[in-house]
Order: structure tokens, then sequence, then C-alpha cells
């Protein structure tokens, strides 16, 4: 139960994800995003394990954004029609408005709890694997992504190294952010330069493994569609249906 | 089964040819092996062999390459690539997966081997090398001898006719490449394989190769001669319990005026990690003195900073940047840029902008690993004129050969501790001890025995 959404084919998640998001950008009122916000919260709670801590810090930067949004459109609406329902210092806010700026601020939180159910549950290189396995992404382009990520790890030791080479040499001034930020150029220089050379290393060492870039025919680690999958993308829609015809039994 | 009929090769933008008219054969189970100094075009020599070349260079061939029966030019890419296997040099730039498991599995899958039978030839041949211990490893997190052995299993799980190893050991501490050869030797004999290999260093692999093919005749095998010690008197480097919090153990040690001192030890000894403490780059505790010791890196660009040779050098403060230019041989490359300058002379540029800041006391991280005869000896005479001028040096090297020739003192390491600070000559002496550290005794030393016996 705890584990469905970690267990979700990839592919299937991504797409059920974009067509969530795709529909409610069709969608100007506060119900629906806000309905699909609770629901993503919701399935999350019951279907997986992710920290919470880690959702939390992730989404803080979306609730201020939100608020911002919020704010903004209150203040400098346009369209100021309709009746008064608030009235703060010496500012009328209208029906109009007020729902102009629900709407938009639920909207970020409801695409910022949709990435965000994504990224927490996934595992990217099951994702890489399902995207070549079930959409038919060119082995080619999906080992590229592969390899890459394999070599994050090394690129943050190097990184740090440089970082450690120039504080001896007096180079980095590590009160300044901004001097801090300029001093980046030259620390990401070196580190191109290591990359061109690695990236050549590792595309020799794939060809040595006789790899061709060609469909592949079969899979070690396969990544299949299930039961699951379908429940899961049936809740998923089923959550949609009730967020956009919320305006329908709401009013 | 590789054939090569009067083979040249030079690069699109190169006037010059690698090489011109080579010819050679490699017969079925021979083991042969290819030398020659940097430059001489051994790794293009393999790459050749592989058909990973002229493709990816766009290099201009003539002469024929012969592959098994046909001409290497009516392979498609890869194709070749399960008959005739590759092992790269460098352990950390040659695997795709993040596990054993799956690089195997990766190699399988490019081969189109049934997904039934990729379990059962993993197990086989993980059986075989005697690593089934490591089939959920991360590969990222082995030890640079597990690396290279689990390089040789991804190739030998393709069943290849021919191994093609480019300079498999160097990057390996002496006892580790001893160990891997002695095991390369028994998978050979059991497997029936032919093996070509190019090296630039044979000390090590003793009578494992049947025939050698020398590209460029080497001027002179060991130019390197013993250094006359410029210690003096005076200390110049004094570390008193230096250790930091999770893994080194407090370490205290000093050093003369031009005192050239090695820092050697097994993989993951801890060696790095001591240079950076002292050089108060990680945090750490206990005193060093001087407060300010010079650092170059592996990769001596790490330190770079400027846009010319000249205010690389002349960038910590210092006023004698033009004599330091002159003094270590860099006047002509004053205006370079400091990236596009040789190894050699990067690595100068660093010494060089380190004796500028004021730092007399140099620590060198692995100087050695991946240079050629050539380079060692310039690397050699650019301690040696140093050190003579007062200068004190501690390096940290696998390289026992170079270690013997420059050392005046040897400091040994094992498991995050110091395990002493010896008189070079006592250490060559001590076979136990050197055996403890994963060293091996020096040629030099031992014919400097026999000479002396």
């Amino acid at each position: 139960m705890k584990s469905a959404l970690h267990n979700m084919n990839p592919a299937a998640k991504f797409i059920v994800v974009t067509i969530c998001m795709l529909t409610m950008a069709f969608f100007f009122n506060p119900w629906t995003p806000l309905l699909m916000w609770i629901g993503v919260l919701l399935i999350q709670l019951l279907f997986s394990r992710i920290d919470w801590k880690v959702w939390i810090l992730f989404m803080i930067p979306f609730v201020i954004m939100a608020f911002g949004y919020f704010w903004t459109t209150l203040v400098f609406a346009e369209d100021k029609s309709g009746p008064v329902v608030l009235s703060i210092w010496s500012i009328n806010i209208t029906e109009v408005q007020m729902n102009h700026a629900l709407s938009l601020s639920f909207r970020v939180l409801a695409f910022s709890g949709l990435s965000l159910l994504f990224a927490l549950t996934t595992n990217p290189v099951s994702f890489i694997l399902s995207l070549m396995q079930q959409m038919k992404l060119s082995p080619k382009i999906a080992y590229s992504i592969l390899v890459g990520y394999q070599f994050l790890p090394v690129l943050k030791d190097e990184f740090v190294q440089i970082q450690q080479a120039h504080r001896l040499r007096g180079a980095i001034q590590e009160k300044n952010a901004i001097h801090r930020l300029l001093h980046m150029r030259k620390i990401l220089l070196p580190m191109l330069a290591g990359a061109v050379r690695k990236a050549e290393r590792a595309a020799f060492a794939m060809e040595a493994r006789g790899f061709t870039g060609e469909k592949r025919t079969s899979f070690y680690k396969v990544i299949r569609v299930g039961r699951l999958d379908g429940y899961l993308v049936g809740l998923f829609m089923l959550l949609l249906i009730i967020s956009c015809t919320s305006v329908l039994y709401i009013n | 089964m590789i054939r090569f009929d009067n083979v040249s090769f030079r690069y699109p933008d190169e006037e010059e040819w690698i090489f011109e008219d080579l010819s050679f054969s490699v017969e079925s189970g021979e083991r042969v092996v290819i030398t020659g100094p940097s430059g001489s075009g051994k790794t293009t020599l393999l790459y050749l062999c592989n058909r990973l070349y002229p493709e990816n260079c766009d290099g201009i061939v003539k002469g024929s390459v012969t592959l098994f029966t046909k001409e290497s030019q009516s392979y498609s890419p890869g194709e070749v690539n399960h008959r005739i296997a590759t092992v790269f040099q460098d352990p950390d730039a040659q695997f795709c997966m993040m596990t054993v498991e799956e690089e195997l599995a990766f190699t399988l899958e490019n081969l189109n081997v049934e997904r039934e039978e990729m379990d059962g030839r993993i197990q086989d041949v993980l059986d075989l090398t005697g690593l089934t211990k490591f089939r959920h490893s991360i590969i990222q997190q082995l030890s640079g001898g597990q690396k290279q052995r689990i390089a040789v299993v991804c190739a030998l799980i393709m069943e290849p006719k021919i191994l093609l190893l480019d300079e498999p050991i160097s990057h390996l501490d002496p006892y580790t490449a001893k160990q891997f050869i002695s095991w390369l030797d028994e998978l050979q004999q059991e497997r029936s394989l032919t093996i070509l290999a190019i090296e630039h260093r044979l000390d090590l692999w003793g009578g494992f190769f049947d025939r050698e093919i020398q590209l460029e005749q080497i001027n002179d095998v060991n130019p390197m001669s013993k250094r006359i010690s410029s210690k003096q008197e005076g200390q110049s480097l004094e570390v008193a319990n230096v250790g930091t919090e999770s893994f080194l153990n407090d370490v205290s040690f000093s050093l003369n005026r031009g005192e050239v001192a090695i820092l050697a030890g097994p993989n993951g000894s801890g060696k790095s990690t001591l240079l950076k403490a002292l050089c108060k780059l990680i945090p750490a505790h206990g005193t060093v003195r001087p407060k300010h010791l010079g650092y170059v890196p592996q990769s001596p660009e790490f330190l770079f900073v400027t846009k010319t040779v000249r205010d690389e050098i002349a960038f910590g403060g210092g006023t004698d940047a033009d004599e330091l230019l002159s003094r270590l041989h860099l006047a002509a490359v004053a205006d370079a840029h400091p990236f596009a300058v040789s190894h050699g002379q990067k690595r100068r540029v660093a010494i060089a902008s380190m004796l500028c800041d004021g730092r007399e006391i140099i620590l060198m991280d692995e100087p050695t690993s991946g240079q050629d005869a050539a380079s060692m000896v310039e690397l050699f005479g650019l301690i040696d004129e140093r050190a003579r001028e007062g200068t004190t040096f501690l390096i940290v090297t696998h390289d026992m050969e170079f270690a013997f020739h420059v050392a005046d003192s040897v400091l040994l390491m094992k498991g995050g501790s110091l395990t002493g600070k010896f008189d070079a000559a006592q250490v060559w002496r001590d076979e136990k001890l050197l055996a403890e550290h994963h060293l091996l005794q020096p040629k030099g030393w031992m014919e400097h025995e026999v000479c002396f016996a």
C-alpha cells in the first residue's frame, strides 16, 4: 500500500501527471486546482513513503510564489467588477478579483504538488529505462543520459577539489556573494575541460562494450506495466474528474 | 588474428604521421605487448585494433588492418567489439552503469542475448573470475584494483577471442598490480585468450608476455640516477598531532630544508587526506609550522585562476615572478594561457606560483600516475633542482622506482595512521615492511645492491 506510488510504472506516472497538468490549464477557477492539490496530498499520504521534511523544504519556495501571485493579482487587478467581498485598509476587493487571485495561487500549488509527487517517488534510472521500454525512447539517448548520471558524483568531487585548490591560493573571497558567483566561472573552466575528456572516454567505453545504439531485443531489468498501474491511473483520473467538475456542484 | 600490413596513421589536422609503414601480426593464444614512449602512437594503434579509430577521430589510414579474416573497415561500428574486447587505462572512466550487475547486463543487452540466458552468464563469468561477492557492488565505490578486474570481467562476458589492454596497471599500487597480473595470467590460461597490451613500463609484468613490439626505441631505459641527498640542517616543516575527526589518526613528523620525502601506502590509506589536512583544505586539528604550505594536486590545472602563466605565478602577490619564470624554465611560455601548456609545464607553473607565494614546502599528490619515462625524468629533474635550492618536498606516489631515485626519507601510511618516518635506504631493505604497505622493492635498489655486494 505505502509503496504503491514508488512501484508505479514511471512512464505511466509521467503520462498521467502530464495529463492532469494540461487539463488543469483549461480551468480558471479556484476550486479545481485546490481540489487537485488536496487530492495529490491525500494520494501521497496514503500511497507513498516520502520524507515529508524534504517535501516541505521543496514546497516553501512554491508557497511563497503562490502568495506573491495572490497578493499582486489582488492589488493590481484590471477587472474590478462585481460586489466587494473584502476591504483591507483602503483597498476594496471584489469577488472577481478574489477568484482570480485564488485560482492563480492554487494553480501554482497544484502544479508544484504534482511535480513533487513525481520527482519524490520516481527513481531516475528506472524512469529512463521505462521511457525506453514503454515509450520507445531511442537507446542512444537513454543510455547517454544514464552514463551522464553516473558522472554526477565524480563531477561533484572534482568541484570540491578545485574549490579547495583555489581557496589555498586565496582566490576565493568568502564574504562577498557576488564575487563568489563570478568566481564560479574559473572553477567551471577546468571542469569543462575535464568533462570533454571524460565524455570521449565514456563514449569509447560504451562502444567497446558493443553498444551500437540500435533497438535492443531484450532487457535485463524489465520495467513492467501491471494492474497496480491501472488502479493508480484510474485514481488520478477520478481525482481529475472530481476537481474539474467541482464548478458544477460547488456553486 | 590481427594483422597490420604497412599501416600508417595520422590525425586529420596534423601533418606528421603518428607511425608509418607498420607491419606485424598477432597469432591466436599469444601474449604480445607494444611498448614505446608517450606520443609514439601506442594508444592509437590499440584503437585501430578495436575499430574505435579511425571512425571516431576521422584519422587517415594507409595500408590495411585485418581483424580475424576480414578487412577492419568492412565491419560496422560496434560489430567486432564483442570479439575484440578492451580494458582501458583509467579505472574511473570506463563504466556506464551503477552496479557491477547492471554493467554486465548492459554488455549482454548490447549483444542481444536472451533475457533468460543473462543471469546464468553473469553468474558464470563472476564465478570464473572469483568476483561473485561484488555482483551487487556499486562500481564507483570499489578500489582501483577491483575496478580494473571488473573491467576485465565486462570484457570477458562477451566471450571475446582477443583481449586488448590499455596500460591497465598504471593507476594501481605495485602490490595490487602484481596481484592483478597473476590473476590475469591464470585467466588467460583457462580461456586461451589472445592478449595484446600496450604498456610503457614492463617492470611489474615479469615474464607475462611472449613477445614485445617496440614502436620507437626508448633511448635510455632508466636515465634517472639516484639523487644525491640535498637535505640541509634546520627544520622547515613541523607537524604535530594532525588528524581529522573521522578518518585520520594523529600524525606527527618533521622535515628538514631541502629534504625530499615520499609518502606511500596502499590505496585508500589516507595519503591524500593527510596532504589536504596539512594544507588546511579540510577541517583538521593539530599544528603545522609554517602555516602556509604549497600544494600541487594530481591535475595541476585545478590551481589555475588567471589567463597567463606570468599572472598565474604572480597571483599570490609575490614580487619575484620574473625571476621564477626563468628559474623554472617558463620564460618561453610566460604569456601563454596556463591551460594551453604541456602537462610538465603546468606542474612547473603550479610549483612556481607556490614558491612565489612564499610557500617553501611543496606537497605533491600523485605526480607520477599515468606519466611515461620522459615526463618522469622531467619531474625528477624539477624536484632535484628545487630541493637543491632548499625547497622541501612531500610527495605521494605509488611508483617505487621513482621513489627510490628521488627520496631522502619515506613516510609510510596504513589505514589512516602514519606507521612512521623512515630513512629511505632502510625502507628499501625491509621487504616485510614494504609488503605490509602494499609496496614492492624497487628494481633500482636490487641492482644497486648487486653492484655493491
